[in-house]
């Protein structure tokens, strides 16, 4: 285009086209400064929204834009696991799958679920009410098995999903069940240890922040954030799981034997109160004999019978009432405020040492010398045994027992109670007692817990309180001789263990009845049958107590019902726990032999010689 | 309006010619060869510094990929773990070896029961070995 100046300055027709191209270029003008307007005036909106957004309100879209792409998930803690003495699993969570559903996208609940009934352990109305329901999420079936999962998704119907969830399960079954207890189906404990040590188990969830795209992938670079879980702890029992199972199964084939209603078996370490069994068994409706889900170990109580006079007998002792070998006329009855107390065997007048009274369990003889002994001394000697008060094992439910202060003795009570009736112990507190008397007078705190582990795999030992000196360790001894008496040529001879020295004492309670008193003809009388004791005689290791609740007539006394459930559990105990026999011992002498171990003996060993070597630092 | 390009050898000096009144005035565009290099290798930095970015953020990317593919088979593992030793426990438990032995295998209990003796020579049994930091752990990521 060329801008001479001759053409600008044209007459006639040029002129004309100069008009005309005038107006063209004011036209042109115009529409420039029109479309220069719009797109100033659209520039300006453009503006005018990015003030809004950017200074006037960033928190909003910023919001939305983080909503969009920062995901929270929760890292939920994992219930710890609670294991035996040597680390075997007794209760852990596992991952399972849950069947759930959102109704509204179920076109057909009637059809889903037939479909869904052949799979799941629900019943097809219960599921189709749960898919005809108003709400968007329902659950089908909780923690089924991964195959049941499996098979309901392999359905492919429109609305049912799984969920990720954890399950607690008992590898065992029905083995420590009453000791263990439960937990609902949201892991939350409800009875038994699961619930004493719910806090512990628990642990604290985390979450996980982290910025995704899409697909749901992390947007490298972007948000990342880890509260990890703390993981509930591990809970370090001191039962053995082997040595629970036999004590369970041995004491329901012994209480079967016995035709009892019900049975309790413990055992414990002496030196360290640890519970290394507890058993409870009870005859269901239809006659079997089966684990119970009630850990009477620690709640029920009952009259200890005769297994109450070594302690009777270490208050005769202790004062100095009389030793072990003085001797005193024994009639075969006595005559004290109201009431006649015979012994179980009939006899005549005889000259019998403590040591004779507590072999032959003679009733008027401990009487005699309780009555010597006296009340405030009895009883307090009791209550240091731990009889009366809970023990310090903490566990739901635990009972006191009954041990009324002497203010409310009545005439009878001191001989009843010297001989165990009138007075109620739980069976944890009688096994305590037992403890006490095998560990040179010194009463173990009991416990069912040694420590705990984090997911470090590292231990913290529970903390157990100070053992209280009850009776001094030579008139332990000197019971712990007398009892020995008891098994080798007395009541309990069925308790022997072959090939160890073994002390204890049976018991043969009158139980008292729901209606008051203990019966006044032979068939309304119930009796508690018990043997209680301990082995290697010469140095305790462990001490046991076997209950039978109600055994039928014919073998009602501890000696006939309870003490051969004693040698049989004792028998398979000593090999488990590389308890030495006497033989044994001797063998461990010579050169090149040693003590086969367990882990759990192990770490105690372990823990012992550390004690000593820090003790001497 | 023309314009005349020359074209200038390489570390030439341009200068605009001298003004003369005779001749219409000439506008004579030069280029200088340092400077239309420098941009040239600008771009070309430019341009090799994104497929460089390009390339880092696929890298990124893959090492993201990979890691959340490894946190995924962590849980997974520590999921399966929790698995097997349930089942691990439940195998070993006595009861399921009791049943097995008196169902499946139709074993007896033995009248009598004679128990080897518990000393030994030589000690099979070793100490449990102290416990290892957990390799599942979140806490030591």
């Amino acid at each position: 285009m060329s801008t001479g100046p001759e053409a600008t300055t044209g007459t006639g027709r040029g002129s004309s086209r100069d008009l005309l191209r005038r107006d063209a270029q004011i036209r042109l003008k115009r529409r420039v400064l029109l479309v220069g307007f719009i797109f100033a005036v659209l520039a300006g909106l453009l503006g005018w929204r990015l003030v809004q957004l950017q200074i006037m309100e960033p928190d909003r879209y910023l919001e939305r834009g983080l909503a969009q792409r920062i995901r929270t998930v929760a890292l939920p803690a994992v219930r710890g696991a609670i294991v035996d003495r040597n680390g075997v699993d007794l209760a852990l969570s596992v991952p399972r799958n849950s069947v759930v559903a959102n109704p509204s996208l179920i076109a057909d609940p009637t059809a889903a679920a037939m479909a869904l009934t052949g799979i799941l352990n629900t019943d097809i109305e219960v599921l189709e009410s749960r898919l005809s329901s108003d709400r968007s999420f329902v659950y089908l079936e909780r923690q089924v098995e991964d195959e049941i999962a499996e098979m309901a998704m392999a359905l492919d119907l429109s609305g049912i999903y799984t969920q990720p969830e954890r399950a607690r399960l008992r590898p065992g079954d029905g083995s420590a069940l009453a000791l263990l207890g439960r937990t609902d189906i949201d892991n939350n404990g409800i009875s038994g240890l699961e619930l004493v040590f719910d806090d512990l188990l628990s642990g604290t969830d985390g979450e996980m922040i982290v910025e995704a795209g899409l697909g749901g992938s992390t947007i490298p670079g972007g948000e990342y954030r880890v509260e990890a879980a703390d993981q509930g702890r591990t809970l370090v029992l001191t039962i053995d799981r082997a040595l629970q199972f036999e004590a369970e199964r041995l004491l329901a084939e012994g209480v079967t034997a016995a035709g009892g209603k019900g049975g309790v078996l413990v055992a414990m370490s002496p030196t360290t109160g640890e519970v290394l069994a507890s058993a409870t068994v009870s005859r269901g409706d239809d006659g079997i004999v089966r684990p119970s889900t009630e850990h009477r170990v620690a709640t029920w109580t009952f009259e200890p019978g005769s297994i109450m006079k070594p302690l009777t007998m270490s208050a005769v002792l202790e004062t100095g009432t009389a030793a072990v070998d003085t001797t005193r006329d024994v009639p075969s009855s006595v005559f004290v405020h109201d009431a006649d107390f015979t012994d179980s065997f009939p006899h005549g007048t005889e000259e019998w040492s403590v040591a004779d009274i507590l072999r032959q369990s003679s009733n008027v003889g401990t009487i005699l010398w309780a009555q010597d002994l006296g009340e405030e001394a009895l009883y307090r000697q009791l209550l240091d045994f731990g009889l009366g008060s809970a023990t310090e094992l903490g566990f739901p439910g635990e009972a006191n027992g009954i041990l009324l202060p002497v203010g409310k003795w009545s005439g009878t009570s001191l001989p009843t109670i010297a001989i165990g009736q009138g007075v109620s112990a739980s069976p944890i507190q009688m096994i305590t007692a037992f403890s006490t008397l095998a560990n040179n007078g010194l009463r173990p705190i009991p416990t069912l817990v040694r420590g705990s582990l984090d997911d470090e795999g590292v231990f913290a030992p529970l903390g157990v309180g100070e053992q209280v000196e009850v009776i001094p360790a030579g008139i332990a001894r000197s019971v712990v001789e007398m009892m020995e008496a008891v098994v080798s040529d007395g009541t309990g001879k069925r308790g022997q263990v072959p090939g160890y020295r073994v002390a204890g004492k049976t018991g043969t309670a009158w139980k008292p009845l729901d209606k008051g008193g203990y019966g006044e003809d032979k068939d309304e009388i119930r009796y508690v049958a018990s043997f209680a004791g301990f082995l290697p005689a010469e140095a305790p290791e462990i001490v046991i107590l076997v209950v039978v609740d109600e055994p039928a007539r014919s073998t009602y006394s501890g000696g006939r019902a309870a003490a051969p459930i004693f040698a049989d559990y004792a028998q398979f105990a000593v090999r488990q726990l590389r308890i030495p026999s006497e033989f044994e011992r001797t063998g461990l002498d010579q050169v090149g032999r040693v003590m086969a171990t367990t882990p759990a003996r192990e770490m105690s060993i372990l823990a012992a010689e550390e004690a000593a070597l820090s003790g001497i630092g | 309006m023309t314009a005349v390009v020359r074209p200038a050898g390489r570390g030439q000096v341009h200068t605009a010619p001298k003004t003369r009144t005779d001749a219409k005035p000439r506008f004579v565009a030069t280029t200088r060869p340092a400077l239309g290099a420098m941009g040239a290798l600008t771009i070309f930095g430019f341009f090799v510094a994104l497929l460089a970015m390009a390339s880092l953020h696929s890298v990124l990317v893959n090492g993201q990929f990979e890691f959340d593919s490894l946190h995924d088979r962590l849980e997974y593992g520590q999921e399966r773990s929790q698995v097997l030793r349930e089942e691990v426990a439940r195998l070993e438990s006595p009861s399921r070896i009791l049943a097995a032995a008196t169902g499946r295998l139709g074993m007896m209990p033995p009248p009598n029961r004679l128990y080897l003796p518990s000393v030994v020579p030589g000690d099979p049994l070793r100490p449990l070995p102290p416990p290892a930091a957990n390799p599942f752990s979140l806490r030591v990521r």
